[in-house]
């Protein structure tokens, strides 16, 4: 390995170190807490409320819709979405508020080896937390099935919707937080952006087909394992879109992830510390 | 190899933080001197690329601000902010930064405890930064900034809230820095502080440079200003009646003690010529003569404190 | 240092009223708030709502007007009722969360974030004065979006209809006054308690979201699991809604319309739990606030 690449990764770790600390390990991520604990103890009770009582009428299927309703409109909407852009909005604007943004500008480090670290920081956070909750939830609603929960998961398509799962998980957390560590560099107040592109993320099934493709959920939807149709009054008035084929829609979204992280790798260049409001 | 400010100006939106600033600061220990606002803390920050200069060039031992990665490992800033990230304990916060420069873990161990013990505060390096009084703060942002042992230290108002012992010892600590060859800028309301720190001082007034070098260099280019001269002596009346005839003496103090005199004239040489005279002629005997404003207070008076700054 | 000039004299002027002092705080606030062009804005925008109701109640009750545009039916063609104030506070209450979340986080939490809660404790101000402050520029906002706007479109609807419609809807104007000031409450208390918590603006704001929205998908996510329908109780929208509409309408004359309020037959809480919960939940928020909002912070290594 150069020795340029060796003192990045040294230097990569120690932000890691120090992030990790800041954002899984401390008192204040709480919330994180409460968000990756929630779900997983909501099926687990369930299933252990339904093996203590021997009965419940519905199927493997009915339950793997209602878990595929949670991921989409819970997680995916939700979760996901505030989770990503408190950690990752966090990161630098964070940092302002706190008035230590200088204690990393003036150490030796290259400015984007420090937004790297950060985000880096921000998504093994996100992926381990949002990841890890929404995994045990999988397995949690289905548990009370028995030998029928091993049979699908082993012999049945199980594991390959975990799988699906988990990557779909891992892209909204690359596309989020790049998004998202980007409009806190950018931005005094990321909640500003955060709120419009809720918005736009829940308007996204009522505009057209043609605009629906300037959404992360509307490619995360289609690699989604179980469809999840709308329900409901506005259900009328929705724009149903063609998928997107997985080929295109992971390397799109790891492409425009990657953009905004170099869009906001030459912002961090340019940024002064003013700590001022 | 010095620190280069080459007609730098900083403004914040209209109001003008440092105008047209052309400085060489060599090694030893350069003090910056003015009043609130006048520019002392933009220099630091533009120095070491915490923000950028509107116009100009800064080279901090030819390395520009701009590429920290060169210019940290030579450079440490202990800045006036007091805020620390949470829950690390002080020798966690210079160890955890001190990765930051890709050293090993052996000696970040050992550079963290070195600077713990050179600021007094390795007994209380495992307790929470959060819990720490404001000297004690103060004290480890100084660690902070000598832990990786840099040639170039920018030390922005680094006595604040140190009780005297403390203030004694960190005097000490930059006189010997400043005489090992390293750079050290500091800046500092406590004047007479700076008299005894300073080889060099640069005097800021409203984003300009008003004066810069040696506190006896400066003081000699204040032609404006009547040199003072203080005389010790057995008959200062005699001496004040004889000096007074000349007419580049311009005043003469008796001191309460009667045994000095304070003189102010447009023209020491002159003085001393005929101080030698009236010695010679009268017999007077003579304790002790020195300059009486060649210090830094004197000199921030003369150029700034006319201008409501505060000394 | 001897002292030997007693010169200083303490100041021996009138004093203002002990119980006034707790008004300085939302002058300032305002003030602040007026030199934000975005918030102007927003605040301007949120009356366009009203401004229209004002509007189709004058066109609804003034056949000439009517007759005036070709097409038009000359009759009435909008029945004002209880589904139509409902709507007005929906829209408004809304909007009013939308200014809560700009503004809130920005009251208490950088004051605790720049420790300045010490120099206003150090004031002849106490804990109660100051959250009473605060609270009333949130308290104030909100009114001015919600419930006066309503009871002023209910005056202005009752004296065009006349034939004693005012004597027949008072209930729609108590369920406006009410109904807006439980909202009200709810958001102020659940807005301050959040920037006290967290100190940090931005993520107070963000909680404030995540509060509402993020526990209403829990509650969906509980309801689907569990195949209950108590999983609403940590949606505040849900039961600030259907607390809406026990006091906007008769249980007898539970009608249709409403639709972002009503849930289907058989899945309605009880008002009663709807309201202890609110009630929890501000009773939450006063601890919180006891909690942090203090002259000094006592870190413990």
């Amino acid at each position: 390995m150069s020795p340029h690449w060796k003192l990045w990764t040294a230097q990569v770790a120690a932000i890691l170190r120090l992030e990790l600390k800041k954002t899984l390990l401390s008192r204040r991520g709480w919330w994180m807490y409460l968000l990756f604990a929630g779900p997983p103890l909501l099926t687990f009770g369930h299933s252990l409320h339904v093996m203590s009582r021997g009965s419940w009428n519905c199927t493997i299927g009915e339950d793997g819709m209602i878990y595929a309703t949670i991921f989409q409109f819970f997680y995916l909407r939700l979760a996901i979405f505030f989770g990503c852009l408190a950690v990752f909005g966090n990161l630098f604007r964070g940092e302002v508020l706190e008035k230590t943004l200088h204690l990393y500008l003036l150490a030796p480090v290259r400015r984007e080896v420090l937004l790297a670290g950060k985000y880096l920081a921000g998504l093994i956070a996100a992926i381990v937390i949002f990841g890890g909750s929404a995994a045990l939830a999988f397995i949690g609603i289905f548990l009370h099935f028995g030998q029928g929960f091993q049979d699908f998961l082993w012999r049945g398509p199980g594991l390959q919707h975990l799988g699906w799962y988990s990557l779909v998980m891992v892209l909204a957390c690359i596309g989020y937080g790049a998004v998202f560590l980007a409009a806190g560099v950018v931005f005094r107040n990321p909640m500003f952006a955060g709120a419009v592109v809720m918005v736009w993320e829940s308007i996204n099934g009522y505009v057209p087909e043609i605009l629906q493709k300037f959404s992360v959920i509307f490619y995360l939807k289609s690699l989604a394992p179980v469809e999840v149709p709308l329900r409901g009054p506005l259900a009328l008035i929705a724009v149903v879109g063609e998928p997107v084929p997985a080929w295109l829609a992971i390397p799109g979204l790891l492409v425009v992830s990657l953009l905004v992280l170099l869009y906001a790798a030459a912002k961090v260049r340019q940024m002064e510390v003013s700590y001022s409001e | 190899m010095s620190i280069v400010f080459d007609n730098v100006s900083r403004f914040y939106g209209e109001v003008l933080g440092v105008n047209r600033v052309n400085l060489t600061i060599p090694p030893g220990v350069t003090s910056l001197v003015g009043p609130n606002g006048s520019g002392k803390s933009t220099l630091m920050n533009l120095m070491t690329g915490l923000i950028r200069p509107t116009q100009g060039e800064i080279r901090v031992l030819n390395i520009p601000p701009d590429e920290p990665e060169r210019l940290f490992q030579l450079t440490g800033y202990c800045t006036q902010v007091d805020a620390f990230p949470r829950g690390l304990t002080g020798y966690q916060f210079l160890y955890s930064y001190l990765r930051l420069h890709g050293k090993p873990d052996a000696e970040c161990r050992q550079l963290a405890t070195e600077a713990l013990e050179r600021v007094g505060m390795a007994e209380a390096g495992n307790r929470l930064v959060a819990a720490y009084s404001k000297g004690m703060r103060q004290r480890i942002k100084l660690a902070h900034a000598i832990a990786h042992k840099p040639l170039v230290l920018v030390l922005d108002e680094p006595l604040n809230g140190l009780d005297p012992m403390a203030r004694a010892e960190t005097i000490a600590l930059f006189r010997e820095w400043g005489q090992e060859g390293r750079h050290v800028i500091v800046s500092s309301h406590i004047l007479h502080e700076v008299d005894r720190i300073s080889d060099q001082v640069i005097l800021l007034s409203h984003g300009y440079v008003v004066a810069e070098g040696q506190i006896q260099g400066v003081r000699s280019e204040v032609t404006d200003q009547p040199i003072q001269i203080l005389v010790r002596c057995n008959r200062p009346h005699l001496l004040a009646s004889r000096l007074f005839e000349q007419d580049h003496v311009v005043e003469a103090r008796v001191d309460s003690d009667n045994k000095g005199l304070l003189l102010r004239t447009r023209d020491a040489d002159r003085l001393y010529l005929l101080l030698n005279r009236v010695v010679m002629e009268t017999g007077l005997e003579v304790e002790s003569v020195a300059p009486a404003d060649e210090d830094v207070n004197s000199v921030y008076q003369y150029l700034i404190g006319h201008d409501g700054g505060t000394a | 240092m001897a002292v030997y000039k007693k010169t200083y004299q303490r100041y021996a002027g009138t004093l203002t009223p002990a119980w006034s002092r707790a008004f300085i705080i939302p002058r300032y606030a305002f003030e602040e708030m007026h030199r934000k062009r975005f918030l102007n804005m927003f605040f301007l925008a949120s009356m366009l709502y009203p401004l229209v109701c004002a509007f189709l109640i004058y066109v609804n009750q003034n056949l000439n007007f009517l007759k005036l545009l070709p097409g038009a039916p000359t009759q009435g063609f909008l029945e004002v009722n209880s589904t139509f104030f409902m709507a007005l506070l929906g829209v408004q209450s809304m909007m009013g969360f939308f200014m809560t979340a700009f503004v809130g986080p920005g009251l208490i939490s950088p004051d605790l974030a720049n420790n300045a809660l010490p120099l206003y404790l150090s004031r002849p101000l106490n804990r109660k004065q100051y959250v009473l402050g605060k609270m009333l520029v949130l308290v104030t906002l909100l009114s001015v979006m919600t419930w006066i706007p309503g009871l002023l479109l209910w005056l202005l609807h009752g004296v065009l209809a006349g034939n004693g419609w005012m004597g027949q809807n008072l209930r729609v104007a108590s369920g406006l006054f009410f109904g807006a000031w439980i909202w009200i409450l709810v958001l102020s208390l659940l807005s301050l308690a959040l920037s006290a918590w967290v100190k940090w603006k931005p993520a107070a704001g963000g909680l404030l979201f995540g509060v509402f929205f993020v526990a209403a998908g829990f509650g969906a996510a509980i309801n689907g699991v569990l195949r209950t329908k108590w999983g609403n109780l940590i949606n505040i929208s849900h039961l600030v809604g259907s607390v809406w509409v026990s006091l906007f309408e008769e249980p007898m004359n539970r009608g249709a319309g409403a639709v972002f309020f009503r849930v289907a037959a058989g899945e309605e809480i009880p008002v009663w739990c709807c309201w202890a919960t609110l009630i929890g939940i501000c009773l939450v928020c006063l601890w919180l606030l006891a909690k942090k909002i203090r002259g000094a912070e006592v870190v413990r290594s």
